[in-house]
């Protein structure tokens, strides 16, 4: 008995008492953004935990509160914010990081320093880059639907990312390792305000049925090394996640005799076949639903296999368009097809590893085969005007 | 052993005076042709009618009989009608048959006495069972009656190999208990070191089962490591099983020997009911365990420790609700729990008319007003109110205040090192239950040491046609309890 209070004791001691915290003393943050202004970082934290939130219901009161410093380094910034804030803040619940665009010009690699050094972060937040607005100001707006803006923006990744194809999730450990990794570049989402931010800040914003301002996500940037290269089009983030093989499902348009008609794809895949250091092969199946249509007769199985042929067309044409203009605006392999040389002749790799995106990349001859089958034609066999005679 | 004298009246006296002149012992001379015979008996454990029914017309009886025998003694002993009469030629025996209920004739010229039962009714009746309800199976429990709880359990198993062990403990109270096994199942290592123990016991007073309980046990532990039921299907599945059960005199609670762990998670309803459903009740009971050992601690260790562990949504609402407490987490664990304890015991203590009150304030006044007042946070009622309904799955109180003591260590461990202090603790536990052993079974038969075929009835309970042996961790000899039907 007293040796085990013995042991007893030495453990309580030893150990102490160092990890303990209370949650009341706890500011916790969900969301971090990162911004540049002149010299300085402009480090911002969102705090879901305030007491207010027990009374949110009160007009015009936020729920969450923002707190944001200036400093020389970040880790300054975050010391003064600490010097505001009363409670002890609690980095474990990051959901969210937003970088302004400054910063990503600037490069990356400053910041990930401070989040993987910090021992309390955890490593799986989502990572987005705001385009057009300073990124304190995107963790300002409250959405409607969620009661905290890092879990609107948190949500509202994952169902685009799943089935919207528009823009992709990445954490924060998928995109350091895409840096670090030999041959692929760096893609984020990007994330924009529509509306005015003073409106999308007030708790008001949430009592129209129509907000006047909401978060929206916007097209891919693009990155070379750790540093903003630009911003694709909609439709070009929409061709890269498919080749990128992160989109499972998506809508696309078909013009076919003269006729917008929509088909939703589904089961898609992407393969990516190394030939040589010149030559690469894109093979891309998947099935599709036809969603919307008109005019055709669709109970003529040749009229569907016409459709198909325009669909597949169409696709290859767009992923092309979009593999030209990466090769030749940004030359940043962010396909990752460097990565798959690496991963298949890693002696060529080293010979051509410093040239790559200069010189090997924008010269790559791509050759995309696609394979996709119509197989459903919706809950109509016919159009509407084809079941009437 | 003390002569019985010669001489009715002066036994009379002898033994008045030894009673202290109490009132309640009653005598009678009658004088049968020149020589006395005397009649003593407690009104206070004897029925008067019965004696007067019996014995007195009896004795008067043969008084008037005028074909006499010589030896009145002799006569008395074939003509008094009684089931039960024994003779006796030790005085040191009065006290113990007077005290019972017995009547005690004694005749001049005679160094014998005889003793006749005339027990009055001190006993109520058979009852339904209170400490253990169940919804299937018989309703009918033990009583204080001592011959009555050994009719209960014969009345279930008609063998002939149940056989009573009975013997007599406590030096004033000269309490009866019975070994109760079935020959041919228990195993007689069992029994014998049973009696031993027994054996040695020298103490004033046996009133309850409870009393012996500790000299029955080796290894001291927290837990019970004795089952006690006061169901009479619960003792003969026992006695089946090869089990030996102890019965005390005045006493409604057996004790089941040898028993072990998973004993306190099995009802003996799970023998009557489907076994499928059984296997899920038997889940949930675990489940139950589990839960109300490490609920409390858990929350303490991830809420003031690990709080990387818990979903954002949840931290953040923990947190807002925590907003204002003063005390910290551990202290209002502490707190509550033991204020329901405490709501536990008197409800137990206090009659039946004031336990609506109790709940009242147990529930409105301390839980819904220490919320609003601040003192603790919603979420810790809801911790303790969970884990206290677990507890409750248990029927056996040792068991359940074993637990109690377990859930406490875990709480202090928990708020001094966290998820480690919670893991190294139950490294412990697991250590402290696996080294129990009584009788040659460990504790946590048939899990450690692990008996493959006895899984068959733990926690999985297969169908009564697949049971086709009895446990043998208490058992080996006639292991089959039923032929292979197809």
């Amino acid at each position: 008995m007293k040796k085990i209070i013995l042991i007893l004791l030495i453990t309580i001691t030893l150990t102490g008492c160092a990890g303990y915290k209370e949650l009341n003393n706890l500011s916790i943050v969900t969301a971090v953004a990162f911004d540049k202004k002149e010299d300085n970082y402009e480090l911002s934290f969102l705090i879901a935990n305030s007491p207010k939130a027990q009374t949110s219901s009160k007009e015009g009161e936020a729920k969450t509160t923002v707190y944001s410093s200036e400093g020389k380094t970040i880790a300054e910034a975050a010391k003064k914010i600490e010097q505001i804030v009363p409670k002890e803040l609690y980095l474990g619940h990051i959901n969210v990081v937003i970088i302004s665009e400054d910063i990503a010009k600037e490069g990356f690699l400053k910041i990930a320093d401070w989040l993987i050094r910090n021992p309390q972060t955890r490593k799986k937040f989502y990572l987005l880059e705001a385009k057009d607005v300073s990124a304190k100001n995107i963790l300002k707006i409250v959405s409607p639907l969620e009661s905290f803006p890092s879990q609107s923006i948190a949500t509202l990744i994952e169902s685009n990312s799943e089935s919207k194809a528009v823009a992709t999730s990445v954490t924060y450990s998928n995109f350091i390792s895409q840096i670090l990794e030999e041959g692929i570049e760096p893609v984020l989402p990007s994330i924009t305000i529509k509306g005015s931010v003073k409106k999308g800040s007030n708790e008001k914003n949430l009592e129209t049925t129509e907000p006047d301002t909401f978060l929206a996500l916007g097209p891919l940037a693009i990155f070379k090394n750790d540093k903003l290269k630009g911003f694709t089009k909609e439709e070009e983030s929409w061709a890269i996640n498919i080749i990128k093989n992160e989109a499972k499902e998506t809508n696309t348009n078909v013009k076919y005799k003269n006729e917008d008609i929509s088909i939703e794809a589904s089961n898609l895949k992407s393969k990516i076949k190394i030939k040589d250091t010149q030559n690469i092969e894109i093979n891309i199946s998947g099935t599709g639903n036809i969603y919307n249509i008109n005019n055709i007769d669709i109970e003529d199985y040749k009229e569907i296999e016409k459709i198909e042929k325009a669909w597949n067309k169409e696709l290859k044409e767009k992923l092309n368009k979009t593999i030209k203009k990466i090769q030749e605006k940004y030359k940043s392999d962010i396909f990752g097809f460097g990565n798959k040389i690496y991963k298949q002749d890693p002696k060529t790799w080293e010979k051509i590893k410093k040239n790559w995106n200069d010189v090997y990349f924008p010269n790559l001859n791509v050759k995309i085969n696609t394979n996709l089958n119509i197989n459903k034609t919706g809950s109509l066999n016919k159009t509407i005007k084809g079941e009437k005679s | 052993m003390e002569k019985i004298e010669k001489n009715a009246k002066k036994i009379v006296q002898k033994v008045k005076t030894l009673y202290g002149n109490s009132p309640d012992v009653n005598s009678r001379i009658i004088n049968i042709k020149g020589k006395n015979v005397g009649i003593i008996f407690l009104e206070s454990s004897a029925q008067a009618s019965t004696v007067s029914d019996f014995i007195i017309k009896g004795t008067l009886y043969t008084k008037e009989n005028k074909n006499i025998f010589q030896n009145i003694f002799e006569a008395l002993k074939n003509n008094l009608f009684n089931s039960q009469l024994f003779i006796i030629n030790d005085f040191n025996e009065f006290p113990y048959y007077l005290s019972s209920g017995f009547t005690i004739i004694t005749v001049d010229d005679s160094d014998k006495a005889i003793v006749m039962e005339t027990r009055a009714q001190l006993d109520r009746g058979v009852t339904e069972s209170s400490s253990e309800p169940i919804l299937r199976g018989s309703k009918d429990s033990f009583t204080e009656s001592h011959s009555k709880n050994l009719g209960l359990i014969r009345k279930r198993i008609k063998d002939p190999n149940l056989w009573f062990d009975e013997l007599k403990l406590g030096r004033r109270t000269k309490t009866r208990i019975s070994i109760a096994y079935i020959n041919g199942i228990a195993d007689p290592q069992k029994f014998k070191k049973i009696k031993e123990r027994l054996n040695k016991i020298d103490i004033d007073g046996v009133l309850d089962s409870g009393n012996i309980r500790d000299y029955l046990i080796k290894q001291k532990s927290i837990f019970p490591q004795i089952h006690s039921t006061e169901r009479p299907d619960v003792v003969s599945q026992a006695l089946l099983e090869g089990k030996i059960v102890i019965f005390v005199e005045n006493c409604p609670f057996t004790l089941i020997l040898p028993t072990v762990f998973i004993d306190y998670l099995h009802t003996s309803e799970d023998e009557y009911q489907k076994a499928g459903n059984i296997t899920f009740t038997r889940v949930l009971r675990v489940i139950a365990l589990i839960i109300t050992v490490f609920t409390p601690a858990i929350y303490i260790a991830i809420t003031t420790y690990d709080q990387n562990t818990i979903p954002d949504k949840l931290l953040i609402s923990l947190a807002i609700q925590r907003e204002g407490v003063p005390f910290p987490t551990t202290f209002e664990i502490i707190l509550l729990t033991a204020i329901f304890e405490i709501l536990r015991e008197s409800d137990i203590r206090s009659p039946n008319s004031m336990s609506a009150a109790m709940s009242i304030v147990g529930a409105l006044v301390l839980g819904q007003a220490a919320v609003d007042a601040g003192i603790v946070s919603p979420i810790t009622v809801i911790v303790v109110a969970f884990t206290s309904i677990c507890s409750l799955i248990f029927t056996d109180i040792d068991f359940m205040n074993g637990i109690r003591a377990w859930r406490f260590i875990f709480i202090l461990a928990a708020s001094f090192l966290g998820i480690i202090g919670i893991l190294s603790f139950a490294i412990i536990w697991l250590i402290k239950l696996a080294s129990l052993e009584n009788l040659n079974t460990s504790f946590l038969a048939p899990f450690a040491p692990f008996y493959k075929e006895e899984q068959l009835n733990t926690i999985y309970h297969a169908e009564e046609d697949k049971l086709i042996t009895r446990p043998k961790y208490i058992s080996t000899l006639n292991p089959h309890r039923q032929r292979r039907t197809k």
